[in-house]
């Protein structure tokens, strides 16, 4: 018996091609901006694709993409037709940076051979002697351990215009 | 009433193999200043449900090397069998009886009393209540007295519930499991370890009737195999995903894994540390789906067999002597001598009775506190002490472990430890992870105690 014996409970999923070439890709980048725009949406509130993707300066049609994924792994919630939209299907304090990096741009990993699931030689090294390598697999750690304790919430909060403007000293 | 003195004093309620892997620990730091107190009705160290089956078949369901007391020392296990001449001591891929686990077990325990003299005290009683008070931490006895100390840790472990089926339904090796004609028909609920487990029992007595076994999704589990656990980092773990898309990565793996030459087994185990983490990652709504729709299949790939006994399962259903159906536990009637149960088989309209002797209940030790056999448990969530946690499996504590009571605060006294746990941490049923827990239990209750006697020097 295979471990495949059994239910299918949850139907057959396609495969899971996503190859994280460098550490952030545009397409992660611009699902934390979504992201960090339905976050700061009030509750109940739901944004059209259009209006988040003017906001934020991002390809519309990049963006549904983008909007599908983190719908299908769960981060977002549709709703269809003149009151639809999108919002965040968690409170932003239980997003997880790290959780939503790995969704869109498969395993946290500075370059593309130090990822254990999605690991990617390189051409022009031996992977066990890489000293390169070893230093990488050690900072992909690091990586992963301040994006997994950062939540959206925070991200929300640490930063944008309001925040410069409420700290910037105006003196005469 | 023994008052709790200068020296950090632990009661802990249980002395299964949580209780007595958590003494342990706490007794191994040689700075700590700490007294243990150890408290179990059984009067039997070590030997909770899990490991006290006398039956020679019933076997620890993880390999020995993955059974020592102490995560750091892996090799704990291996040199006691060796020096208590048992051969599967030279073999860390062996699966010993649970009766020997259970010796073992006792036999740490006596160690750490033997390396802190005065230190661990052991009291064949059955608590009843705890009470938290200015001071400390009261521990009420059914005997009228009461151990008082700083901190006292609920380690009741696999606790059983009673059977289903009102009163009808029996627990294998409880009171009320009688010899039975070994030609009569039987059923059990349930098709995982348990089921296994009564299944051996029945085997032992030489039963030679027909054994139906009835569960959700009629699977068996699966059996172990000798392979590495892949290599995976929590950088490569989808954390935090709902668990459609969680299932596809984890397909995915274990699919891959397979086409390399690997087996799905190495991604089960090399998955397993992370997986507090990913249950804690999940929403509730996810939790609940996983529980509802994923569990009976997760369990019979994270909780297999050894490759003897379930060959042996195998064959007693290839030839037969058991059946499996895949349905629904609906009723059960008691007449005469017999038992009518009522089931429905998956995909089924219509509801089937089916005559048989007895029914084993063998659903699992999943529980609900607030109808739980232990007084204490009972006590303590009646009183609003305690609470279940959001899903019903198991007793509400925060991530250090401490209980929180019905309004949402949690106590600075009373801590749970072991399976009951499992709300919050899920992955916490089998040694490995129990040590781990009791190994930090241990470091936070003594660490504390160290910290604080620097902050505040006797002057």
């Amino acid at each position: 018996m295979g471990w495949r014996s059994g239910a299918e409970p949850l139907g057959v999923p396609p495969r899971h091609t996503n190859h994280s070439r460098q550490m952030l890709t545009k397409k992660g980048k611009y699902g934390l901006k979504a992201l960090t725009h339905l976050a700061a949406l009030p509750p109940g509130d739901l944004a059209f694709v259009g209006e988040v993707a003017r906001a934020n300066n991002i390809p519309k049609k990049f963006l549904d993409a983008i909007l599908a994924e983190l719908r299908n792994a769960g981060f977002v919630y549709s709703r269809k037709g003149k009151a639809g939209g999108y919002c965040l299907a968690r409170p932003p304090e239980e997003i997880k940076i790290g959780h939503v990096v790995r969704v869109l741009d498969g395993p946290l990993a500075p370059i593309p051979c130090a990822s254990k699931t999605r690991y990617q030689p390189c051409d022009d090294c031996e992977e066990a002697t890489c000293r390169v390598r070893h230093l990488m697999l050690d900072v992909r750690n690091a990586i992963a351990e301040v994006l997994d304790n950062t939540s959206l919430a925070e991200m929300r909060d640490a930063g944008g215009p309001e925040k410069l403007v409420e700290e910037e000293p105006i003196r005469a | 009433m023994s008052a709790p003195n200068q020296r950090h004093s632990v009661a802990i309620v249980g002395g299964g193999a949580t209780g007595v892997l958590l003494a342990a620990h706490l007794l191994r730091n040689e700075e700590a200043d700490i007294r243990v107190t150890l408290i179990e009705r059984e009067g039997s160290f070590g030997r909770g449900l899990a490991y006290s089956a006398v039956q020679r078949d019933h076997k620890v369901n993880v390999p020995s090397r993955g059974m020592s007391a102490f995560a750091d020392d892996s090799e704990h296990f291996l040199r006691w069998l060796k020096a208590h001449g048992y051969a599967e001591g030279n073999d860390p891929w062996s699966f010993v009886a649970r009766s020997t686990y259970g010796t073992y077990l006792a036999d740490v325990l006596r160690e750490a009393d033997r390396a802190r003299p005065g230190r661990l005290v052991v009291l064949s009683e059955e608590a009843i209540a705890v009470r938290e008070t200015a001071a400390g931490i009261e521990t009420r006895l059914a005997n009228g007295t009461s151990v008082l100390s700083h901190h006292a840790v609920l380690a009741v472990g696999h606790e059983t519930q009673p059977a289903r089926g009102r009163g009808i339904a029996v627990r294998v090796g409880s009171a009320r499991d009688t010899p039975l004609d070994p030609y009569a028909r039987v059923m059990i609920l349930g098709s995982g370890l348990s089921m296994v487990d009564a299944w051996l029992s029945l085997a032992e007595a030489n039963h030679k009737g027909p054994i139906l076994v009835v569960s959700r999704n009629g699977l068996l589990p699966q059996a172990h195999r000798d392979v590495p656990p892949i290599e995976i980092d929590a950088a490569d773990v989808p954390f935090g995903t709902n668990v459609q898309y969680f299932m596809r990565w984890f397909r995915d793996l274990a699919d891959e894994t397979e086409e390399t030459g690997g087996d799905w087994r190495s991604v089960v185990d090399g998955l397993r540390p992370f997986n507090q983490r990913i249950w804690q990652s999940w929403s509730e709504h996810s939790r609940r789906q996983f529980l509802l729709h994923l569990r009976p299949w997760w369990n019979i790939h994270r909780h297999r067999l050894p490759p003897d006994l379930h060959r042996r399962m195998i064959e007693a259903v290839d030839q037969g002597q058991a059946t499996l159906i895949a349905g629904e536990f609906l009723g059960i009637a008691q007449h005469g001598d017999m038992v009518d149960a009522t089931i429905r088989r998956r995909g089924a309209r219509d509801e089937e009775t089916i005559e048989v002797a007895r029914v084993y209940d063998c659903g699992g030790v999943s529980v609900d506190v607030e109808a739980s056999s232990n007084p204490l448990i009972r006590d303590l969530v009646a009183t609003g002490r305690g609470r279940p946690d959001p899903l019903h499996i198991g007793l509400d504590v925060t991530e250090d472990n401490f209980v929180i009571d019905a309004a949402g605060q949690p106590s600075r006294r009373l801590l749970v430890a072991g399976p009951l746990t499992r709300g919050r941490f899920f992955e916490i049923e089998a040694i490995p992870d129990i040590r781990l827990q009791c190994a930090r239990l241990a470091e936070r209750l003594t660490g504390g105690q160290v910290a604080q006697a620097r902050r505040f020097p006797s002057s």
